[in-house]
């Protein structure tokens, strides 16, 4: 009888895997890689993970599991700033829930899109915050370029993402 | 009866659920609010949250970074073979210039060493240097800095400056007992008194978290000419004086730019520097590395 309760196990195990994307993705964020092109910016790999499973699975990615990544994120960042990555990626999560019927089962250019519009909101967030904790109006360029270089990564992360979804979480 | 009241029960807890669930996103933006707050309050007892995080989770990204270095490495390797005939090039005429330069290096140090002779001359406190690998780089829009993998264990301090063979990166902010944090020299917190080598104008060089950091406090009327050569002011005593820091990239209007000479999002390696002065720096919120637990444990062996 034990055998039976082994694949349940399994599969409890497999609705784990959005958590531990976002976990990865926020060691990506870190890992030094000197690939040029993406010195100027590191893109926001956390963002990419919550927008896709909170159109796909937002059942796997709960508020408390975006929290922990996002301030997961904040810890190996070193940013003076511990929860702010937090704040992001819940809103990030709350504005694609409420944009979820538009872009779910839709050509991929339209999921793209969404996630252009989700990333330019939070970085503009991202900026204001800041400027506000730091008493000035900071540079945006800086803000800029990882927004674009955020977009431009999507694609990549989403095949990723899809191909995580399609081989752990068929029956789950 | 029992089952109405099981039923009302399991009514009421799923509406709590659903409660619960409802309020879970606004609980949660409240205290990522107040963090971030906390934060700001409290920077002593977040950074010492930074580094014990640092800490542990620093054996996951020394072996994360290995295939990330090979990565680099094999872009690198690839760039060269494309670049080999103009490096080739470069390389005689470096090469050329250099021979020139050493000439005239013996004589200058056969000359110092003569004047020295002369004067009776001490070199200063010996500097040591230390060197770590770096297994985080965080290049958000809001953090240029560096993790490396030494720590208060290895003698690494606050204050301490971060080089590579081309020159200045940063300097230490954050030790933990075997990681630390290089706040980048790009880095929106970044203040760095500097000098500008042929002038001898004084400066502050301060991040802005672009890749090009700004001058500050010059003088109104200063003479500035882009591609002269930045250094270390050496005054503060934190750092060495004269280690190259970079160019002056840009002058436009008020604002001065410079490139720094060590591209941050290429560190692999850095050396960090100890001229033995950390002790005139502000007290770090992080203890002191407890030598005599280490000790008592080693004698229990």
């Amino acid at each position: 009888m034990r055998l039976t309760l082994f694949p349940r196990d399994i599969d409890g195990l497999y609705r784990l895997a959005p958590f531990a994307t976002g976990a990865l993705a926020a060691l990506l964020s870190v890992t030094p890689i000197a690939v040029p092109g993406l010195a100027i910016a590191t893109p926001a790999f956390a963002l990419m993970v919550v927008y896709h499973w909170t159109i796909y699975r937002p059942d796997l990615l709960p508020p408390s599991g975006v929290f922990a990544i996002g301030l997961f994120v904040d810890l190996l960042d070193g940013t003076p700033y511990l929860g702010l990555s937090s704040l992001v990626l819940l809103v990030a999560r709350s504005l694609v829930l409420r944009q979820r019927p538009l872009v779910a089962n839709r050509d991929f250019a339209v999921v793209w899109a969404g996630f252009l519009v989700v990333a330019a909101i939070v970085t503009a967030l991202e900026w204001a915050v800041t400027s506000i904790l730091n008493e000035a109006p900071l540079g945006s360029r800086p803000f800029l370029f990882q927004a674009i270089v955020t977009a431009a990564c999507f694609p990549v992360a989403s095949y990723l993402l899809a191909w995580t979804q399609r081989a752990l979480l068929r029956r789950v | 009866m029992l089952r109405e009241r099981a039923n009302i029960i399991s009514v009421t807890n799923a509406q709590a659920r659903l409660a619960a669930r409802r309020l879970a996103v606004p609980f949660l933006i409240v205290l990522s609010l107040l963090l971030i707050v906390l934060g700001k309050a409290d920077a002593v007892l977040f950074e010492r949250i930074r580094v014990e995080a640092a800490d542990r989770i620093a054996p996951v990204l020394a072996v994360l970074s290995q295939p990330a270095a090979a990565v680099s490495a094999g872009a690198r390797h690839i760039r060269g073979l494309l670049d080999l005939y103009d490096e080739n090039q470069r390389l005689r005429e470096d090469n050329d210039r250099l021979l020139e330069w050493q000439e005239v290096g013996r004589r200058l140090a056969a000359e110092n060493a003569a004047l020295r002779a002369l004067t009776g001359f001490q070199a200063k406190g010996a500097t040591f240097s230390i060197a770590a690998q770096v297994i985080a780089n965080s290049g958000g829009a809001f953090a240029r800095n560096v993790l490396v993998d030494v720590g208060a264990r290895d003698g690494v301090a606050r204050g301490q400056a971060g080089v590579t063979g081309e020159g200045l990166v940063g300097r230490v902010t954050e030790v933990g007992e075997r990681t630390a944090r290089l706040l980048l020299l790009t880095d929106l917190n970044s203040r760095i008194p500097v000098v500008l080598e042929s002038s001898r104008l004084r400066a502050v060089m301060a991040g802005d978290n672009s890749d090009q950091p700004r001058l500050l406090y010059l003088p109104a009327d200063a003479s500035i000419t882009p591609g002269e050569r930045i250094v270390t002011g050496g005054a503060d005593g934190v750092f060495p004086p004269d280690l190259p820091v970079g160019v002056v990239a840009s002058i436009d209007g008020d604002v001065v730019r410079v490139e720094p000479y060590a591209e941050p999002a290429r560190l692999d390696y850095v050396r960090i520097l100890d001229l033995g002065l950390s002790a005139f720096l502000p007290q770090s919120a992080v203890p002191p590395p407890r030598t005599t637990k280490g000790t008592k444990a080693a004698d229990a062996h």
